[in-house]
């Protein structure tokens, strides 16, 4: 009776909800665990150094991603490679653009779409995961249904028929590739909720009248933030890749805009003429971006995984 | 089992018609089409070849048209695009080329990414674990359409071991490549599957029992941990062969095998509907087969399902 | 007759955190035909002593001591060897029946395996055998339930398999490591009940492991205590009842909850179970000893001699 009467305290609900939210120690003990981990820092580094590039590296062009040097156009093998004398830093494309402004720009729609789609497919994800673990019954029924047969469409057939009926811009591409990973993270934050959703801290809330909405979003939601983040750091490398395979196929982004996809299949297509680079460099940038996000996953797991630990 | 076999098939049917009626309706809204380019076609021309797909008539009875056929002649209809073929021709042309190299990267996957995960498991901490961690790195940073190329550079323009493209009417050398390419990532993720599944299941109590029936260590592994540990491999096989399907649609294109893939993102450029769409629904229809056969697998080797089936 | 007699056995498990010493110098010996009680709270080392017997423990665990069995000493039996033993001459019975079965295999093939295995029994020969054991077993319907998987088996019934299993080539010792823990009250009597018919009627040793004192009382007719790995007081199971003669065997009986004195309360005993990071220097529960005196923290006691073995510096009559 006492604990009954001690759980339904106002006081009680606020303690238990911040002791969960805030919990500091796990926070800082998981910050502590991951920069002990040197791959990850190195890795956290590296893609800061990345986004720096992506950010500014326009500054340090003597030339812009579309402009075409009529210099070397048509002798591109001699005199296209890299070299710091005409400012071709990563030497120049098979049209005589600039490699060094391209890869730049690659860089950015890559890593701007690869953050984007996957945040917000993850934040869908955790919602959908939260909302159906929380009602259960026919929403989870539903909520499932729609995972499963998501998962069981091949993404680069929908995306191509996507792309190929309502045009190929940026933010179509970013809708595509959430609608495909809207279900990252969802079984594991279902899972988890319906767990928590046991929680005094739950009961507390519920019994204080609080909406299902607030209790989902103030009291459930937070308490999965390692999930989320563990999550989206494993679909950051997917979703980059997805949009390179889509331009590699050449059905993603469009001409004279670019991404790593793009360029590395504009590489590949020229590399028995002798033009190496072309391939290199871009190929270099996306291998650095995913093995740095790898590991900086695989830190965040070490780190933040409850079952990881111990 | 062969209830629940129909039962599955039962709710496959409607799935696929669904999709055909929402991709359907999806291309005939969507802007534009397969006669409009740049040069407007003089209205009677455009007339002309309106009539001649049945593209003038209400969209039902296009749909109806087309269901039918499909149903019943197993036809897809012409293709828009391409002068006197049909959907029919392009799909038999290029389909077993796919499905050549698609089941041997299948094979390539299985039968090198389970042998391997077990060794893994079974020298546990060992230099088959840093065999291990190094697949799965090189398995994200070098998916397929990373690989290819390399593979190319490397087997056919450096060493001049393989044909760096093409068919041939599927001869080995043309095959290795497509194949090893498609599959390398996802055999990586089955050995890592296997070893973390394998080292879970012998560290089970019922491993324990074995071992203590006297069992020798080789037949504990075969006769009580392999089954268990590869249930999991199994219904991994699922997503894999979507993923596999997906990535053929990059090989067909990389290594000009012929391929359907060819065909579908040709189609996509030129907005061919009627190709696009009877490739999506083979696509589609493929992904639950085998996403259906996968568990039918898993299904008839589990007795815990299998009894409740 | 001695059947077995474990001497001096220590183990340690290596972990990253550095050594666990799980059991520290422990010695003592098993009748042919005896019943021999262990008990210990949780975490004494009780199943890692019958887990050393059978060679089966954990890849990261290291032994040192001796157990001899006719002779060999098991610690040093290569596998082969090992394996002529398991089932055949000392047979072993897990805790959790749930997760000691495999659930992918039939009930019959589980068993088949053993006899085929140690006594070359096929077909007709070896169901016969299983049906005799698994009716000793008191499993009813026994012979349609052959072909089904343990899951379609209540725990009760599993635990019953995993009995038959022990018993299928009548072992000259079996270990029990808390054969009914994991079962309901109701269930774990009549899984002791049949233990000690069929003891009697193969004429088995047995080990059983338990902290229920209860069954100790009913069942065995020796009783080891553990606590920390290290052997506490040993002695004929009336006597220990009757006049325990260890602190920690005081405490222990004080915390069984008795059922004809319901105004008595149950008793925990108080303080955390020792630390095994490092190996013993002194009585692992001193720390927890309401008779502790500094020289406790101090000495290492030895088990003193028979009938009536204790590990303790005080006498009997000090202790409250
Ligand atoms: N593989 C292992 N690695 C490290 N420590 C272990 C291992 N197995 C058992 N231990 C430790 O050995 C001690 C004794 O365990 P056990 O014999 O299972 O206790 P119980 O008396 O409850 O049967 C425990 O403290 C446990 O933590
Ligand atoms: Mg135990």
């Amino acid at each position: 009776m006492r604990a009954k009467k001690i759980m339904s305290s106002p006081e009680f609900a606020q303690a238990a909800a911040e002791e969960m939210i805030n919990s500091r120690s796990f926070w800082a003990d998981a910050r502590i665990r991951f920069f002990k981990n040197k791959m990850a820092v190195i890795s956290v580094t590296l893609l800061f150094g990345l986004v720096l590039f992506a950010s500014f590296g326009q500054f340090f062009a003597q030339w812009s991603y579309e402009e075409i040097d009529w210099s070397v156009l048509g002798r591109v093998k001699e005199a296209g490679g890299p070299s710091l004398e005409n400012g071709h830093y990563f030497g120049v494309d098979e049209l005589g653009r600039d490699l060094y402004a391209r890869v730049v720009q690659g860089s950015r729609v890559s890593l701007l779409v690869g953050f984007l789609a996957a945040i917000i497919a993850v934040c869908i994800g955790a919602t959908m995961g939260a909302i159906a673990g929380y009602y259960g019954g026919r929403t989870d029924q539903i909520i499932v249904g729609a995972l499963n047969i998501t998962l069981s469409i091949p993404y680069i057939i929908f995306f191509v028929v996507w792309q190929a009926f309502f045009g190929r811009s940026l933010m179509q591409m970013i809708l595509v590739m959430v609608i495909i990973n809207w279900t990252a993270g969802l079984l594991i934050v279902r899972g988890q909720v319906q767990t928590l959703k046991n929680k005094e801290f739950v009961d507390a809330a519920r019994m204080l009248g609080m909406s299902d909405a607030k209790i989902i979003f103030k009291h459930i939601l937070p308490n999965m933030l390692w999930v989320i983040v563990i999550y989206m750091s494993i679909s950051i490398p997917e979703m980059i890749m997805y949009e390179s395979l889509v331009s590699f196929l050449g059905v993603g982004i469009q001409e004279p805009n670019t991404s790593w996809g793009a360029l590395i299949s504009e590489g590949a297509k020229t590399m028995t003429f002798g033009t190496l680079w072309q391939l290199l460099y871009p190929a270099a940038f996306f291998v650095i971006a995913q093995v740095s996000l790898y590991y900086i996953g695989d830190g965040l797991r070490d780190a933040l995984d409850p079952k990881e630990r111990s | 089992m062969l209830n629940y076999t129909l039962r599955r098939l039962m709710a496959v049917i409607p799935t696929i018609l669904i999709l055909i009626v929402f991709c359907f309706f999806l291309m005939r809204l969507a802007p534009g089409g397969p006669f409009t380019s740049e040069r407007p076609l003089p209205p009677a021309v455009m007339k002309n070849v309106l009539e001649r797909y049945g593209l003038d008539e209400p969209l039902y009875v296009q749909l109806w048209t087309y269901l039918k056929n499909i149903i019943l002649h197993f036809d897809f209809g012409p293709s828009f695009s391409q002068k006197d073929r049909t959907v029919n021709d392009l799909i038999a042309q290029g389909f077993p080329v796919t499905l050549t190299y698609g089941f041997f990267s299948a094979l390539f996957v299985l039968a090198l990414g389970v042998p391997l995960g077990v060794i893994a498991a079974l020298r546990h901490n060992s230099f088959w674990d840093y065999v291990m961690t190094g697949l799965a790195i090189f398995s994200q940073i070098f998916p397929n359409f990373v690989l290819a190329p390399i593979m190319v550079l490397l087997f056919t323009l450096s060493w001049g071991l393989l044909p760096g493209g093409g068919w041939n009417g599927g001869q080995w050398p043309y095959v290795i490549m497509p194949a090893v390419a498609l599959g390398t990532s996802y055999m990586a993720s089955v050995a890592r599957l296997t070893r973390g599944s394998l080292l879970e299941t012998l560290s089970a109590g019922y491993i324990r029992t074995a071992r203590a029936k006297g069992l020798p260590e080789r037949t504990v592994l075969i006769r009580h941990a392999l089954k268990p540990a590869l249930l999991p491999v199994i219904s991994y096989m699922g997503p894999v062969f979507v993923y596999m399907i997906t990535g053929s649609v990059f090989i067909d294109i990389f290594f000009s095998t012929g391929g359907i893939g060819q065909n579908f993102i040709d189609a996509a450029y030129t907005r061919d509907y009627a190709v696009i769409l009877g490739l999506a629904i083979l696509y589609s229809v493929l992904t639950f087969a085998l996403l259906l056969i996968v568990d039918l697998i898993y299904a008839w080797i589990d007795p815990k399902i299998r009894s409740g089936l | 007759m001695t059947l077995l007699s474990v001497q001096d056995l220590s183990i340690r498990f290596r972990t990253p955190d550095g050594y666990v010493h799980a059991v520290n110098n422990v010695s003592f010996d098993i009748e042919e035909g005896e019943k021999l009680a262990v008990v210990g709270e949780s975490g004494s080392g009780k199943s890692q002593i019958a887990l050393a017997i059978l060679g089966l423990l954990a890849n990261n665990a290291e032994a040192s001591g001796r157990i001899l069995y006719k002779g060999q000493n098991l610690l040093d039996l290569p596998r082969r060897e090992m394996n002529k033993i398991r089932a055949k001459e000392i047979s072993i019975i897990f805790q959790d029946p749930m997760s000691s079965l495999n659930p992918y295999m039939t009930v019959e093939r589980q068993l088949n395996e053993i006899l085929e295995l140690h006594e070359g029994l096929r077909g007709r020969a070896a169901r016969s055998r299983v049906l005799e054991v698994m009716e000793a077993v008191q499993i009813p319907d026994a012979k349609n339930r052959l072909k089904s998987y343990p899951h379609e088996f209540s725990g009760g019934m599993r635990q019953r398999i995993v009995i038959a299993m022990a018993l299928l080539c009548r072992p000259k010792l079996i270990l029990a490591d808390e054969p009914t823990t994991a079962l309901d009250v109701t269930v774990q009597a009549q899984i002791m009940h049949l233990l000690e018919d069929i003891q009697k009627e193969y004429g088995s040793s047995i080990m059983l492991i338990t902290h229920d004192l209860g069954v100790v009382a009913g069942f065995c007719n020796e009783t080891l205590v553990l606590y920390g790995g290290r052997v506490m007081e040993r002695a004929g199971t009336a006597a220990i009842f009757a006049a325990p003669a260890h602190p920690y065997t005081r405490g222990l009986m004080r915390a069984v909850p008795n059922i004809h004195d319901p105004s008595a309360t149950l008793q925990s005993i108080p303080g955390q179970p020792p630390n095994q990071t490092r190996p013993l220097v002194h009585c692992p529960f001193a720390g927890r000893c309401g008779d502790s005196l500094e020289a406790c923290f101090d000495i290492l006691p030895e088990l003193s001699p028979a009938p009536h073995q204790r590990a303790c510096i005080r006498a009997v009559e000090e202790l409250t």
